[in-house]
């Protein structure tokens, strides 16, 4: 299992963005990109739909490669030495896809086989997540993935994401089909691990979640980057009040609320 | 319960607008169009959904249609005789049909979600889709029928009649065969619960496509070498048991010979396919109803003996020569989830097992003529080389694509690993009981001589090369890619390329066997066959990942 880099990256940056940029065709998805995040943050990155999240996330676990520029994730090149990129990184896709056809037992096996962890080594530690998740030893034994509810599932690939015990992990959306109590003991779990050193980047459109857990928050838009800097600290400067009115002035969502008005009139008789 | 208020004034409120069109029609058009469409175009670009129905379905209907030519081949039989073959082989065609849509079109989850808490009756839901059902089955029956029909015409006691009268029994079988499918859900559904449903159907569907495939190819062989069809009569009993034949019983009552036992045949036939509909439609409709209802519920579908399965298969994998063979943690890991989807996944082995029934028709048929002096075997285990080949290929597709993600996010230079997992779960779980199965049937068909069983040896020892082509330049990760992409053309283009080397391979073998020269072949070949697999390895495991554009 990988251990947390702490020493390795002592005063520096545990990802580091340099002039990023994604182009799909002649669409820009993510334009020169730059960003320090150092070991030990809750990162909130933020943006509206198409923004480029999604695409950065991706460039970052090394799932695609970019277009130019380059970055650095627990101290690897992302061009050259994406396998040990890999290895450092724990990744939850917004889109929660999984094996359906497996049981989440098998499921976390095939992951943990996919990072060379031991297979006692992963029985133990996915007791260890049961446990903390609240779920059924049974339930993952028995049961396929296909039949497990959208909450049970999110908690799945929760597990995979952090079975290596990975010092870098991404969220995209995470609490998207967690109940009430499940929800607060992974935002529990994300701050321990960030004051343990590791490194969290969170991706989310739950704005008042991300104000709270957040230790900063990074916005872009249409791939490029607006805003940058601790939630409190930009909430203050804008004058905004909230993270969401933050974003919502800055990503033209502003008229929203006047809109939403105008709109609700035509449904009266 | 009490009712709503009413408005001000105590008026009832105004009766809702007549709707342009009827929901009926409207669910109708709605299954029709999906159905045509194939559901799971969902998550693919706009480009990969078929752009016109009308075109696909027009294709469907003329394979359909030119497979109702080997119609001719009764061409100098009897009515009942030419009838008992259309009715029996559009049975096999709509029941593979209907067995592999009706569960889809049936019992969708997500459908439940989408319709059932719209202002729709349960029941009409079903009459819809039955209606879909039937209409698409009277289409393929008809294209399938229609040479048929011609026939019918010039046979000995044929006439102008019989395709009035053959279109009449083909509308009843073919609402006998939907009924039956929907008949055999309810029951399922009525007397085993939602949870053991889907397994029970999808085997049932397998198996059903399997033997529609190959039964469509072997049948028609068979009828042409032993002269079946000639010696079948209509006083046999055991016809009565057989739907086809009520119907054929129909067609010679009315347009044919008209015997006794013709008459008796379409009587028996009518009140069966009555009592069917009743019970499929009407009686048991309710079931559908509490069965869409379950569809809501999250209880689910358990692994049948999982953890027994589970443990058997890890030690088995513990175990040597498997321990060694697979000792890669990835490949490992990927030879399970082969197996778990060759074993469990519905769409997988639906998929899967009919692709590949009808390829191995040609070793089957090359057997029944007596091994053809060696060759027949020889071809017979050179085109087992198709099983791994077809089998890796129709792996990488899977609705669960998207999880492949999962691949490209490990720590993995590339997918070699992960293929090596699913070649060795192919050759190990199909391969290899297909060669058995082979070699028994050899056996048997060629005299039971242990010794001609060595000429399967030539393509046994290609097997291993043959899994490693469709891998080549990092292609065929298992599960990595949406449905809609496959492509049948390279399919066949290989199919047919390893029919012809088949055909060299078993030509040289069994030349070698009868000059005396086999032992000699067998060292030169081990020797090209490890040369040529050491190399397309290295190729395999050089690739690397191509970017997720």
């Amino acid at each position: 299992m990988a251990k947390p880099r702490r020493l390795r990256h002592k005063g520096g940056a545990m990802i580091s963005l340099q002039h990023l940029t994604k182009q799909f065709g002649t669409q820009t998805a993510v334009d020169d990109l730059s960003l320090d995040i150092p070991a030990g943050q809750i990162v909130g990155f933020l943006g509206p739909n198409g923004a480029g999240k999604s695409t950065t996330l991706k460039m970052l676990t090394g799932m695609i490669e970019p277009t130019s520029g380059n970055a650095k994730v627990a101290g690897f090149d992302l061009r050259t030495q994406v396998l040990e990129v890999k290895r450092q990184v724990g990744f939850v896709p917004e889109s929660g896809a999984v094996f359906e056809s497996l049981t989440g037992l098998e499921y976390l096996e095939l992951v943990a086989a996919l990072y060379a962890i031991p297979p006692d080594a992963a029985r133990a530690r996915i007791r260890q997540f049961i446990a903390f998740f609240d779920l059924s030893f049974d339930t993952l034994t028995d049961k396929l993935l296909g039949a497990y509810s959208k909450g049970m599932r999110r908690k799945v690939v929760i597990t995979a994401a952090l079975l290596h015990n990975p010092p870098v992990v991404f969220f995209d959306e995470p609490l998207d089909g967690l109940d009430a109590n499940a929800a607060v003991g992974f935002k529990a779990l994300i701050q321990t691990l960030a004051r343990e050193g590791r490194t969290i980047v969170y991706s989310s459109h739950i704005l008042d979640v991300v104000e709270r857990v957040c230790d900063r928050v990074v916005i872009i838009d249409k791939g490029k980057l607006i805003l940058d800097g601790r939630p409190d600290v930009l909430v203050a400067e804008h004058q905004a009040g909230t993270l969401e009115h933050l974003f919502t002035q800055l990503t033209g969502g502003g008229e929203l609320e006047r809109r939403a008005a105008d709109f609700a009139k035509t449904f009266r008789p | 319960m009490t009712p709503p208020p009413l408005p001000a004034g105590g008026e009832s409120p105004p009766p809702a607008p007549p709707l342009a069109v009827s929901p009926a029609r409207t669910l109708r058009r709605l299954f029709l169009t999906l159905f045509l469409r194939g559901r799971s175009a969902r998550g693919l670009q706009k480009a990969g959904v078929p752009r016109s129905i009308g075109k696909k379905l027009f294709w469907v209907l003329f394979i359909y249609g030119l497979m109702g030519f080997m119609a001719l081949v009764c061409a100098n039989q009897p009515v009942f005789t030419l009838s008992l073959y259309l009715h029996g082989m559009t049975l096999v065609f709509l029941g593979m049909f209907v067995a592999a849509s009706a569960g889809e079109i049936l019992f969708n989850q997500q459908e439940a979600d989408i319709l059932l808490h719209r202002p729709v009756d349960p029941r009409a839901l079903l009459w819809a889709k039955i209606a879909v059902l039937v209409q698409v089955s009277l289409w393929l029956a008809g294209a399938f029928n229609l040479v048929g029909m011609a026939v019918g015409v010039v046979v000995p006691d044929g006439g102008w009649l019989f395709p009035l009268v053959h279109a009449v029994s083909t509308a009843l079988e073919a609402l006998f065969c939907t009924g039956m499918v929907v008949l055999v859900y309810q029951l399922c559904l009525r007397w085993f619960g939602r949870e053991r449903l889907d397994g029970l159907m999808t085997t049932a569907q397998v198996l059903l496509a399997i033997t529609a495939v190959a039964g469509g190819q072997i049948v028609p062989r068979i009828i042409g070498r032993f002269g079946v069809v000639s010696k079948l009569a209509t006083d046999a009993w055991w016809l009565g048991l057989m739907p086809p034949a009520w119907f054929a019983g129909f067609d010679d009552a009315l347009a044919g010979g008209g015997s006794h036992n013709s008459w008796l045949l379409a009587g028996l036939g009518l009140p069966v396919t009555a009592g069917v509909l009743w019970l499929a439609f009407g009686k048991l409709a309710d079931n559908y109803v509490s069965g869409l209802q379950m569809m809501g519920e999250t209880a689910a579908p358990r692994v049948s003996r999982g953890p027994a399965r589970r443990r058997w298969l890890d030690r088995l994998l513990a175990l040597p020569p498997l321990c060694w063979w697979v000792r890669d943690s990835v490949a490992r890991g990927s030879f399970l989830l082969t197996l778990a989807y060759l074993t469990r996944d519905r769409d997988m082995k639906l998929r899967v097992y009919p692709g590949m029934a009808p390829m191995l028709v040609m070793p089957f048929v090359m057997l029944m003529q007596g091994g053809m002096g060696g060759f027949g075997i020889a071809f017979t285990g050179a085109y087992l080389g198709l099983v791994p080949m077809l089998a890796l290929s129709m792996l990488q597709f899977s609705q669960h694509w998207q999880a492949s993600d999962l691949f490209r996010a490990a720590p993995l230079a590339g997918p070699a690993p992960l293929y090596h997992g699913a070649r060795r779960a192919v050759l190990l779980f199909l391969a290899l009981p297909l060669t058995v199965f082979f070699a028994v049937v050899a056996w048997l068909m060629t005299g039971r001589s242990g010794a001609n069983l060595l000429l399967l040896l030539p393509g046994a020892i290609m097997l291993p090369l043959y899994a490693l082509i469709p891998g080549l330049g990092g292609r065929a990760i298992p599960l990595s890619q949406p449905i809609e992409s496959a492509k049948s053309a390279g399919r066949g283009l290989r199919m047919i390329g390893v029919m012809f080397a088949s055909f060299a391979l078993a030509g040289l073998a069994s030349a070698a066997w009868q000059t005396g020269w086999f032992a000699w072949f067998l060292l030169a070949e081990s020797v090209v066959a490890v040369g040529l697999y050491l190399i397309l390895r290295q190729k395999v495991s050089l690739a690397r990942w191509s970017s997720m554009e």
